[in-house]
C-alpha cells in the first residue's frame, strides 16, 4: 500500500503516461489494420477531421441550433421541476400523494416517449426540446423538493411571523436556502437533457450536433464521427465541471 | 514482588504538526504485574489515547520501549488485547460470529470457535444474543460484545480505551462492575485508560494519574479496597477518600486543559 | 374515519395521488372524445387500455421483455465483475485513485450513450451493440462508489484488523470488503439502472432488440393506441426493475 500523499507532479505524470500509452495503442492497432480498417482510424486522420469540423460554419450552425434547444429544454424543464419541487417539498400531503410518482418515473428511459413527442410538437426543434423536458424535470424536481425538505425549519418560521407572501418566502427563504441541492439537480438535469435532445436529433432531426453524428454514420466516415464525439463530450464534461466550479463558488457565499 | 507482566518504559512521542510540534507523551515508565487491574487516568488532551496506541502497537516511531514479561514488543502483538473506545463491532457480523473472529483467524473450525465464543458470550452476560446483529442491540451490549471477542483471543494483557464513554451513566456502572467480575475470575491483567475518576477508583488496584500535556505520570496510588467492589464499597469514606485525593492531582490538570484551550482560541482570533 | 384525519394519513395520501391521476386520465378522456384533443395525436385513453391485451398476444411481449431482461443481465455481469475490480484498484493503489478519480467521475456525467453510432460500427446492428452500450453507460458508478467505499471503511474497524494482527490480504477480505460491501451494492444499483435506460433506450433507437425495438416499431407503424401501450409497458418494467433492485440492496445489506 502506497502510504502518503503523492505530489502533483507524480499525478501528471501518471495521467500523462496512461495517456501517452493508450494513444500509442490506438495507432498500433489502427496502423495493424487488426480491426476493421476504418473502425479505428489513424489519429492523424481523426486530427484532420476535428480540424475541417471546426473550421466550416455547418458546425456552428449545428452546434447553435443544439444548443438552443438544450437551453429552452432546461429553461422550460428548470422552471417546471423547482415549481413542482417546492409544491412537493413545502406540503408533506402533496409529497405523499405523488412524489412516489417523480420517484418512479424518473429512472425510466425518455427517449421512448420521443414518437409522442413528435406527434404533440412536429418534426421540427420542437420535439426535441420536450425531450430535453422530459429528461430534465425529473432530476430538479426531485432534487429541489429534497432540498426543500432539509431548509432549517426555523429559517420558515422567521418567514412566516414577518408575514412574508408565498411568492416572498419562494424569494428571499426557500430559494437562497437551497442553493446546493438546486445547483446539483441542474447539473444532473443538464447533463440527462443534453442526452435526451442529442438522442432524439439523431433519430430524426436535420439540424444539430445529433444530426451530425448520425449523419457521419450513415456516410461511415468514422474519422469525421470520432471528432464529432470527443467535441461533444468535451463540451458536456466542460459544462459540467463549470457548473461543479459555480456549486463550489455559491457553497462558499451561503451560510 | 511479581515480576511485571507489562513494562512500559520512557515512552516519549512526539507529534509533527504544522506550526512547530507536539510532545504528546514525556517519558512514561510504569509496570503492570500478572492479575493488576491498573487504571491511567487524565484529562482530556493529555496523551492517554498515544498511550494506548503505542503500548498496543498502533501507534510507531517513538521513544522507549514497551515489554511483555520481559520481551520487548514491536507493533501489535497476540499478547495484548485491545478494547477501542469507538463502535468496534462488525455489523456485518452476527454476535457470535464476533466473538468468534480471533478463533477464525487462528484456524479454529467453525464448530469448535462456535462453542468457545459461546462461553466468553456467558462471561459477558450476552447468552441468548448469539445470532443477533450488532445492530440490533444497545451501545452497552455492543460493547460488551466488543470485550468478548477481544476476551476470546485469550490475551494475557487487556488493554482498553475509554470503553464505556459512549454509554450512559447507568449503563457505565453496570458495565464496569461486569468487567471487574470478569477480571477477578480470570485474574486477566487489565490496563484501563480512562478519564472517570469514580470508574477508575471502583475498577483498579493501582490509579496513574497523567499530567495535561505533555503527558507525563504524576502520580500513582495504590487502592487498598476491598472486593467484591460493590455498592457499600463504593459508597464507603475510603473510597471517597482516594477519589478527593486523585481529584486533586487532577484538576489542576484539567485547569491547564482549559486554560491552554482557551488561550488558543485567543491566540487564534488574534491573528484574523 | 373522517376525511380530514384519512387525508391525513399516508395511505390516505397516496389514494388521493391514485384518485387525481385517474380522474385527469378520464378528463383528458372527455376531452378528446368532445374533440377538443385531436384524436389522431392523442388516443382515448380506453383505447390504450384496450390495446394491451392485442399487444400482449400479437406482439409476443413477454419474449421482448425476456431479450431485453438478458441484456440487462449481460450488462450486470460486466459491470460487477469490471466495475468492482477497477474501483478495488483505484482503492489498492492511491496514486491511481489521485490521479485518475476525478476522470472516472467525468465519465460518470458524460453522455456516454450518444457513441451509440460508433458501437454500431464497432460491433453491428446486434446484441454485444446494447449490451456494450448498457455496460459503458453503468460503469462509472460502479467503480466510484466500490472505491468510495473501501476507503470509506471506519478506521476503528481496521485498527481492530490490526490488532489481532491480520494480513493485508485478511484485512482485504474479512473487514474491507464486508464493510465496503454496502456502497458497492449501491453502486451496482445505480450502475444497473443506467445500464437498462440506457438499454431500452438504444433498442429504440436502432430498432433492435426487445421492448424498446417493440415501441418503435409500433410507432413507424403509426399504431398509436399501441405505441402508448408500449410506452405503458416499459414504465411498468423500469418501476418493477427499480423496485426489485431497491429490495434486493435492502435484502443484501443485512443490517447496518
Amino acid at each position: 500500500m502506497t502510504s502518503g500523499d503523492a505530489t502533483p507532479m507524480r499525478i501528471w505524470a501518471l495521467r500523462a503516461a496512461f495517456l501517452a500509452v493508450a494513444l500509442a495503442a490506438w495507432e498500433a492497432i489502427s496502423a495493424s489494420g487488426l480491426l476493421f480498417r476504418d473502425v479505428v482510424p489513424s489519429l492523424v486522420a481523426i486530427g484532420a477531421a476535428l480540424a475541417r469540423v471546426l473550421g466550416t460554419p455547418d458546425f456552428y450552425a449545428n452546434l447553435a441550433v443544439t444548443a438552443q434547444e438544450i437551453g429552452a429544454a432546461v429553461v422550460i424543464g428548470g422552471l417546471c421541476g423547482l415549481a413542482t419541487g417546492i409544491l412537493l417539498g413545502s406540503n408533506r400531503f402533496l409529497s405523499q400523494a405523488f412524489e412516489s410518482l417523480l420517484l418512479y418515473l424518473g429512472p425510466t428511459p425518455k427517449i421512448i416517449f420521443f414518437p409522442v413527442m413528435i406527434m404533440w410538437f412536429g418534426v421540427g426543434p420542437g420535439s426535441k426540446i420536450a425531450m430535453g423536458v422530459a429528461s430534465c424535470f425529473f432530476p430538479i424536481a426531485i432534487s429541489t423538493a429534497a432540498g426543500m425538505r432539509q431548509i432549517d425549519a426555523v429559517l420558515i418560521r422567521v418567514g412566516r411571523s414577518f408575514r412574508a407572501s408565498p411568492w416572498q418566502m419562494i424569494r428571499c427563504i426557500y430559494l437562497p436556502a437551497m442553493r446546493e441541492p438546486i445547483v446539483t439537480g441542474l447539473r444532473l438535469g443538464l447533463g440527462v437533457a443534453i442526452i435526451g435532445t442529442l438522442l432524439a436529433e439523431t433519430k430524426l432531426s436535420n439540424k444539430g450536433l445529433g444530426y451530425l453524428v448520425i449523419q457521419a454514420y450513415a456516410l461511415f466516415d468514422m474519422p469525421r464521427m470520432y471528432a464529432l464525439l470527443i467535441l461533444l463530450f468535451v463540451l458536456s464534461i466542460g459544462l459540467n465541471a463549470l457548473l461543479g466550479r459555480f456549486s463550489r463558488v455559491t457553497r462558499g457565499i451561503s451560510t | 514482588m511479581a515480576e511485571a507482566l507489562l513494562d512500559v518504559r520512557n515512552i516519549t512521542k512526539r507529534f509533527a504538526t504544522s506550526d512547530g510540534g507536539i510532545l504528546a507523551v514525556d517519558d512514561v515508565s510504569f509496570s503492570v504485574a500478572p492479575g493488576e487491574f491498573v487504571s491511567i487516568i487524565g484529562p482530556s488532551g493529555c496523551g492517554k489515547s498515544t498511550l494506548f496506541n503505542i503500548i498496543g502497537g498502533l501507534t510507531g516511531d517513538y521513544e522507549g520501549h514497551v515489554a511483555v514479561e520481559g520481551a520487548t514488543v514491536v507493533g501489535t502483538h497476540p499478547a495484548i488485547g485491545m478494547v477501542f473506545q469507538e463502535e468496534s463491532t462488525f455489523p456485518w457480523r452476527t454476535v457470535e460470529e464476533n466473538v468468534a473472529f480471533p478463533l477464525e483467524i487462528g484456524g479454529m473450525v467453525r464448530a469448535a470457535r462456535m462453542e468457545r465464543a459461546a462461553h466468553f458470550i456467558a462471561l459477558v452476560g450476552l447468552t441468548g444474543f448469539e445470532r443477533r446483529y450488532p445492530a440490533e442491540l444497545s451501545g452497552g451490549m455492543r460493547q460488551r460484545v466488543a470485550i468478548a471477542r477481544t476476551l476470546a483471543s485469550e490475551p494475557r494483557i487487556l488493554l482498553m480505551d475509554e470503553p464505556f464513554a459512549a454509554l450512559d451513566e447507568q449503563t457505565r456502572l453496570l458495565l464496569g462492575d461486569k468487567v471487574l467480575q470478569i477480571q477477578q475470575t480470570l485474574k486477566q491483567t487489565t490496563l484501563l485508560i480512562t478519564h472517570n475518576l469514580t470508574e477508575a477508583v471502583q475498577l483498579s488496584d493501582r490509579v496513574l494519574v497523567m499530567t495535561y500535556r505533555p503527558g507525563r505520570l504524576k502520580r500513582s496510588v495504590t487502592i487498598d479496597l476491598p472486593h467484591p467492589r460493590d455498592s457499600e464499597v463504593v459508597s464507603s469514606e475510603a473510597f471517597g477518600h482516594y477519589v478527593a485525593q486523585i481529584w486533586q492531582d487532577l484538576r489542576e490538570e484539567a485547569s491547564r486543559g482549559i486554560e491552554d484551550a482557551e488561550s488558543r482560541v485567543r491566540l487564534r482570533g488574534a491573528r484574523r | 374515519m373522517t376525511v380530514r384525519a384519512l387525508a391525513r394519513t399516508r395511505n390516505g395520501a397516496r389514494a388521493f395521488g391514485i384518485a387525481t391521476t385517474v380522474a385527469a386520465i378520464a378528463v383528458v378522456e372527455g376531452l378528446i372524445r368532445g374533440g377538443a384533443i385531436n384524436a389522431y395525436i392523442v388516443p382515448l385513453p380506453t383505447q390504450i387500455l384496450a390495446a394491451l391485451p392485442r399487444i400482449i398476444a400479437e406482439e409476443h411481449v413477454l419474449q421482448r421483455f425476456w431479450q431485453t431482461a438478458q441484456e440487462v443481465l449481460w450488462a450486470s455481469l460486466l459491470l460487477a465483475a469490471f466495475g468492482i475490480a477497477l474501483g478495488a484498484l483505484l482503492y489498492r493503489f492511491r496514486l491511481l485513485r489521485q490521479a485518475f478519480e476525478a476522470w472516472v467521475g467525468a465519465l460518470a456525467a458524460a453522455p456516454i450513450v450518444l457513441m451509440y453510432p460508433l458501437f454500431l460500427v464497432i460491433f453491428g446492428r446486434s446484441t454485444t451493440t446494447i449490451v456494450m452500450i448498457g455496460f459503458a453507460a453503468g460503469l462509472a458508478p460502479v467503480i466510484l462508489k466500490t472505491a468510495e467505499g473501501l476507503s470509506g471503511t471506519r478506521k476503528v474497524l481496521i485498527d481492530v484488523g490490526r490488532s489481532f494482527k491480520l494480513s493485508p490480504a485478511q484485512q482485504f477480505r474479512k473487514v474491507l470488503l464486508p464493510a465496503a460491501l454496502p456502497s458497492v451494492f449501491v453502486g451496482l444499483r445505480l450502475g444497473l439502472i443506467f445500464a437498462m435506460i440506457n438499454i431500452v433506450g438504444v433498442e429504440f433507437l436502432i430498432n433492435f432488440g426487445g421492448l424498446g425495438q417493440l415501441i418503435n416499431e409500433l410507432a413507424e407503424r403509426y399504431d398509436l393506441p399501441g405505441t402508448y401501450g408500449a410506452i405503458l409497458f416499459v414504465i411498468l418494467a423500469s418501476v418493477t426493475f427499480f423496485d426489485l433492485t431497491a429490495r434486493i440492496e435492502r435484502w443484501l445489506r443485512p443490517v447496518e
